[in-house]
């Protein structure tokens, strides 16, 4: 929203601070300043003067040789090539070494100079309308006269152009974001309200905006039928038709002053409608009358695929849910939005329409998206404009148009206002309400830790057009017609809150019992797995959550169980992904080129599955969270990569309070999460105690090809809801420590090459077992050995630790133990002792 | 002829040793067969071309075979703790691994605010509108829906809305009020905190990600006031910087909040507006969050009565902080996976 400060000084009646100083304040008070633009600089050469002699140059038939007075002891020369140029006239002249005020934002800015045209000496030029960036006008050179001034404001020669007009001005552009809920901060009247506010002062309206005159008889010169045939949607509507209109450039002060406002001078019709829109927030149009078609206009839903060219030039194909304005034969119009070419305001027109309307916000903001326009009409409408002060916007417009074009009131004012309820006629310029609302003093004190009183209260509130009633404890209050965000008591806790000053309320942390607050049992376990991966040389990596569907193809999974965006920027986000590891994967590759050999990448992430997991979490899709990690090193090493993750996994585990089983994978699964693994080469992970942790193991070839990684690679897919559980299972893991040596043997045991470690393992470990009064025993793997010559066996080697808690243990005594588990191992798997 | 006969030979054996069979395709000895061209006399080039070339396309073949091939490895005994003949694989050494600095950071935030007697909560990746917008008093078609670009699913709610990618972590607030709702009986405050991943659909350049972390902060008990809220977000500021530090808060508008503030912390980086600051520029001012006052609509939505018990909430991105600490220049490295990037935390 662009303020023009001079435009505010005009509306207020005490002296504001330094612009810095100003800023600051609507910063804090107001909303978020996002620029400050200068047009003074701009400007400052810019000087008002008068053509004294004009020749036609003597070699050029289209060029004058002008004399002009500046102020100064002497007569300037200036060469001008414009048509309208005579001696007489008062001009705009920028002198040389000024910059042309249309080139000032431009990466090479034009300066000026005096220079010989064709014999003649020229000091400067003589600026049109465009060269000012006024307008578009550069027909002609800008004319003075009389009424092209600002009220209270004399000609004179050498007299500053940009201070005449008001154009040294600064605009203060504040954030649309932070006006989403106050309609009638889009206007140069609602801002200067607030600053008069938040300086502690009564603002004073003009008198235009709070009292109606009487509106002279219309001359009943043509027809006009208006309807509304969506009240709902339109909740006010006003036509009214006017005659005598002359298109014509409007007066140079109201070009200076759109300029200023951030807008740009048409013609005087539209400038006026634009005009009473960036001073009130109420956006207005008007419409050629004698372009309509049955001598009709009104508002009503389109019909579903009609057509309409608006004045942008484009054609769009309409939905049943747009609000249009029409003629008799169609639609004319876009409700709130954009009007339509065929009924544009020409050169020509002599006859108008003029409207002022209330659309619906929700459906105005629909069809903007629908059809991606947006315009400073639609930036008004879709934050909800009040209706109530729609015939005040009229009146202003009215009498602007009648004084700027010379219109007449041809027709009566056709006024269609829908509402329930009508107790705000008694007092027309404050919002609706049954009756004035209460507040209590304690209320609003107890929420901003403050000690006001309900006069200081009342001031702060009456200030910014409020009407209060007050007694000790409490006051009544009606909020100003263009409130439409005054709603509930808390609103004017803020109204208060932030008139008063928020950085001046009490810091004071919140009293608090001496609870401590407790854990979250999922952030400390991930804190934890963390903490050990870290050291366990892994790299912590974080990856979107959505992935291109290439990623999960190339990691053999469904894609049909993703769920999809509909709206992503980019196909690289078309999906959820369905697992972490496929993300993980996907940056193996990156990370070899940039030349690290060996590493491991894991993430603790989500995925979704909209096969298996669509509404099972309270209605909505199930998340499921993984520990996902990828190892790999560019140099083999010996034996299969799967056995580093199960080393890696077994000592995650240990390090977390655990033992884990690793079962071969003895059935074909179908699921996205075990799509990417060699299932002969991987296991599936469980505690002891059956509780499932997810898969480790080698990857499928072609998954090793899609996303280029080493052959030496494996991974583990964990779930984190089976890990947070065994995390936090209470296990009794401490044996107490024996007086007595220990003593270790190993027992080497050759088996058939298809007998799994495990089964050997556990043999040996039962009989252990049966061993264990008394004594602490511990098995650990040694060596699997294979000969070069015979794969059909290997020798499994087991050391065996025994520590006794009664006596010194002899070798034979351990021995007798192996024997014993010798012995068994024969009979369950057929090992030999080697 | 000879000459690219016995290179072929020669390229051949090499092929057989070396592992990156690609390699011989920029062998030496190759390109020289290539450029010797020049010279071979006229009369036999265009036979000497094409056997080279033939050479080439041989070589070619071999490699994209030995790409292309699909071996099926055996398998394995997935109980053994390691391979027939091989030891136990050796573990990465621990100076080896890193934390995320993302995570590493929600660690530290998380405990400051639960030594400030906040729970932590965690978010989803998947919600419906209900959570991200109507019980956070956006009601359908309102237009601050718009400042936040959300992720849509093709799939649908329950209601036949699609689901979204939360854009912010407010998305837990209407389900922590509640799951806390039972403090405020006895006389307890809900406190919370969520930090998580929230989604914007946005282009992506070094200052803006489509996938991001903020943390939530919602704190509700009876007697709760504006100033409470400036004086909890400085003291954690203090505490997370080290240093006393000015605060002040300006004006905004969320439809969750009211009032709703926009909060700024003096620059912790530099003495007194410094012109050279690389993180305040010399504004002597870093606007880090938004924050306000709970919403009366969404203290009901979670069934807390508005008249009886007042709150604040506040949410804060999470890279910027961490940015702004190690003056990180490109907040897309923070996804990016590159080892290059991580170890330096």
């Amino acid at each position: 929203m662009k303020v023009s400060l001079n435009t505010i000084k005009q509306l207020i009646d005490f002296e504001l601070p330094p612009v810095d100083e100003l800023v600051e304040r609507i910063n804090a008070q107001l909303g978020g300043v996002e620029e400050i633009i200068s047009l003074s600089e701009k400007y400052k050469d810019a000087k008002i003067v008068k053509v004294v002699e004009c020749e036609k140059h003597a070699n050029a038939d289209k060029l004058s040789v002008c004399k002009i007075d500046d102020g100064g002891d002497e007569l300037t020369q200036v060469v001008c090539g414009a048509p309208n140029v005579h001696a007489g006239m008062w001009a705009v002249w920028l002198p040389p070494e000024s910059i042309v005020p249309s080139t000032f934002d431009d990466e090479e800015p034009f300066k000026l100079g005096a220079r010989e045209l064709r014999g003649e000496m020229s000091h400067g030029m003589l600026a049109s309308a465009k060269e000012l960036a006024l307008g578009d006008d550069h027909n002609g050179i800008v004319e003075i006269t009389k009424k092209d001034l600002p009220a209270e404001k004399e000609l004179s020669v050498g007299a500053s152009f940009a201070e005449v007009f008001g154009l040294d001005d600064t605009i203060i552009d504040i954030e649309n974001k932070m006006f989403t809920h106050r309609p009638d901060l889009f206007g140069q009247l609602g801002v200067a309200r607030e600053i008069a506010g938040i300086f502690g002062y009564q603002f004073d309206d003009p008198k235009w905006y709070y009292e109606l005159d009487e509106q002279p008889e219309p001359s009943n010169s043509f027809e006009l039928k208006s309807f509304n045939d969506c009240e709902e949607k339109v909740s006010r509507l006003m036509f009214v038709g006017m005659d005598n209109v002359t298109i014509a450039p409007s007066p140079l002060w109201l070009q200076a002053k759109l300029v200023s406002m951030g807008s740009k001078s048409i013609n005087n019709v539209v400038d006026v409608t634009n005009y009473v829109m960036l001073m009130t927030s109420q956006p207005t149009h008007a419409y050629d009358y004698d372009k309509l078609r049955g001598e009709s206009i009104g508002a009503r839903m389109a019909n579903s695929g009609e057509k309409i060219t608006l004045i942008n030039g484009k054609s769009y194909e309409l939905s049943s849910e747009d609000i249009v304005i029409a003629d008799a034969e169609g639609a004319i119009g876009l409700g709130g939005i954009m009007g339509g070419s065929d009924s544009e305001v020409s050169n020509e027109t002599t006859r108008i329409v003029f409207e002022c309307a209330n659309f619906d916000m929700y459906t105005v903001r629909k069809a903007s998206m629908r059809y991606g326009l947006f315009t400073d009409a639609l930036t008004r409408f879709n934050k909800g404009q009040s209706m109530l002060m729609n015939p005040y916007v009229t009146q202003f417009a009215l009498n602007m148009l009648s004084e700027l074009s010379g219109a007449k009131l041809a027709t009566e004012i056709y006024d269609d206002l829908k509402t329930s309820d009508d107790s705000w006629r008694a007092k027309p310029t404050v919002i609706p309400m049954p009756e004035a609302k209460e507040i209590e003093r304690d209320f609003i004190n107890s929420r901003l830790g403050l000690d006001l009183s309900v006069d200081d209260m009342m001031k702060l509130v009456t200030n910014v057009g409020f009407e209060c009633e007050g007694s000790v404890d409490s006051f009544s209050y009606w909020a100003p017609a263009w409130r439409m965000d005054i709603q509930d008591k808390e609103d004017v806790v803020e109204e208060i809150g932030r008139l008063y000053g928020f950085d001046k309320l009490p810091r004071e942390l919140p009293a608090r019992s001496t609870k401590p607050a407790q854990l979250n049992e999922s952030t400390s376990a991930k804190q934890s797995i963390r903490e050990k991966l870290k050291a366990l040389g892994a790299n912590e990596v974080l990856t979107y959550s959505f992935v291109h569907e290439d990623v999960m193809k190339k990691s053999d999974q469904d894609v049909n169980q993703a769920f999809r965006l509909s709206n992503a920027l980019s196909p690289d986000l078309q999906y959820y992904r369905l697992s972490v590891l496929p993300s993980l994967l996907d940056k193996v590759h990156a990370n070899i080129k940039s030349s690290h050999d060996e590493f491991i990448l894991y993430e603790i992430g989500k995925g979704h599955n909209k096969k298996y997991h669509t509404d099972d979490d309270e209605g909505l899709p199930g998340e499921m969270e993984f520990v996902d990690m990828v190892y790999t090193s560019k140099k083999p090493k010996s034996g299969a990569a799967y056995y580093h993750v199960r080393n890696l996994i077994q000592q995650l585990c240990l390090d977390l309070g655990f033992t884990l089983r690793y079962k071969p994978v003895e059935e074909e699964l179908d699921y996205p999460v075990t799509a990417p693994f060699d299932l002969k080469r991987s296991a599936l992970l469980e505690t002891q105690d059956g509780v499932f942790i997810g898969m480790i193991g080698e990857l499928k070839q072609s998954v090793i090809k899609n996303f280029k990684l080493p052959s030496y690679t494996a991974a583990a897919t964990l779930d984190f809801e089976g890990l947070k559980k065994a995390i936090h299972t209470e296990r009794q893991t401490y044996l107490p420590l024996s007086k007595y040596p220990s003593v270790s043997q190993d027992l080497s045991l050759k088996v058939s090459s298809d007998v799994s470690f495990d089964s050997l393992f556990s043999t040996v470990s039962d009989v252990v077992s049966e061993e264990s009064d008394n004594r602490s025993i511990k098995i650990d793997p040694v060596a699997i050995y294979q000969p070069a010559d015979d794969h059909t066996v290997k020798t499994i080697t087991l050391r065996i630790t025994v520590s006794d808690h009664e006596k010194t243990l002899t070798d034979r005594d351990v021995s007798e133990i192996l024997n014993h588990a010798a012995g068994r191992a024969l009979s369950t798997v057929g090992a030999v002792l080697s | 002829m000879d000459k690219i006969e016995s290179t072929r030979q020669f390229l051949l054996e090499l092929y057989d040793t070396i592992d990156d069979k690609r390699q011989v395709l920029r062998a030496p000895e190759l390109r020289e067969l290539l450029s010797g061209i020049r010279n071979v006399p006229k009369d036999q080039r265009a036979e000497y071309g094409q056997a080279v070339n033939e050479l080439r396309q041989e070589l070619e073949r071999l490699v994209s075979a030995h790409e292309d091939r699909q071996v099926e490895l055996d398998p394995i005994d997935v109980t053994a703790p390691m391979d027939v003949n091989s030891s136990i694989p050796e573990l990465l050494p621990s100076t080896q691994g890193s934390k995320h600095p993302i995570t590493a950071e929600i660690e530290r935030i998380s405990a400051i605010f639960n030594r400030m007697g906040y729970v932590t909560e965690e978010s989803r990746e998947i919600d419906d509108q209900y959570h991200m917008f109507e019980t956070l008093n956006f009601p359908k078609g309102h237009p601050a829906r718009d400042d936040y670009d959300t992720f849509m699913t093709e799939e649908k709610d329950s209601s036949g809305d699609p689901l979204i990618a939360p854009a912010h972590t407010s998305t837990m607030q209407n389900r922590v009020l509640k799951k806390y709702r039972q403090n405020l009986e006895k006389g307890e405050a809900i406190a919370a905190i969520v930090p998580d991943r929230v989604f914007r659909n946005e282009d992506l350049d070094a200052r803006h990600e489509h996938t991001f972390y903020q943390v939530e902060g919602v704190y509700v008990a009876k007697g709760v006031h504006a100033g409470m809220l400036i004086a909890t977000l400085q003291e954690f500021l203090q505490e997370y910087y080290g240093k006393k530090l000015e605060v002040r808060v300006n004006p905004f508008y969320f439809p969750f909040t009211e009032p709703s503030f926009e909060f700024a912390l003096s620059c912790p980086f530099c003495e007194e507006k410094n012109s050279q600051c690389k993180v305040c520029g010399g504004e002597g001012w870093i606007e880090l969050l938004g924050c306000g006052m709970i919403h009366p609509n969404v203290l009901k939505a979670a069934d807390i009565d508005p008249n009886e018990y007042t709150g604040f909430a506040f949410g804060c991105g999470i890279e910027r902080l961490i940015m702004m600490k190690y003056n990180i220049e490109d907040i897309r490295h923070f996804q990016s996976a590159k080892l290059d990037f991580l170890e330096q935390f």
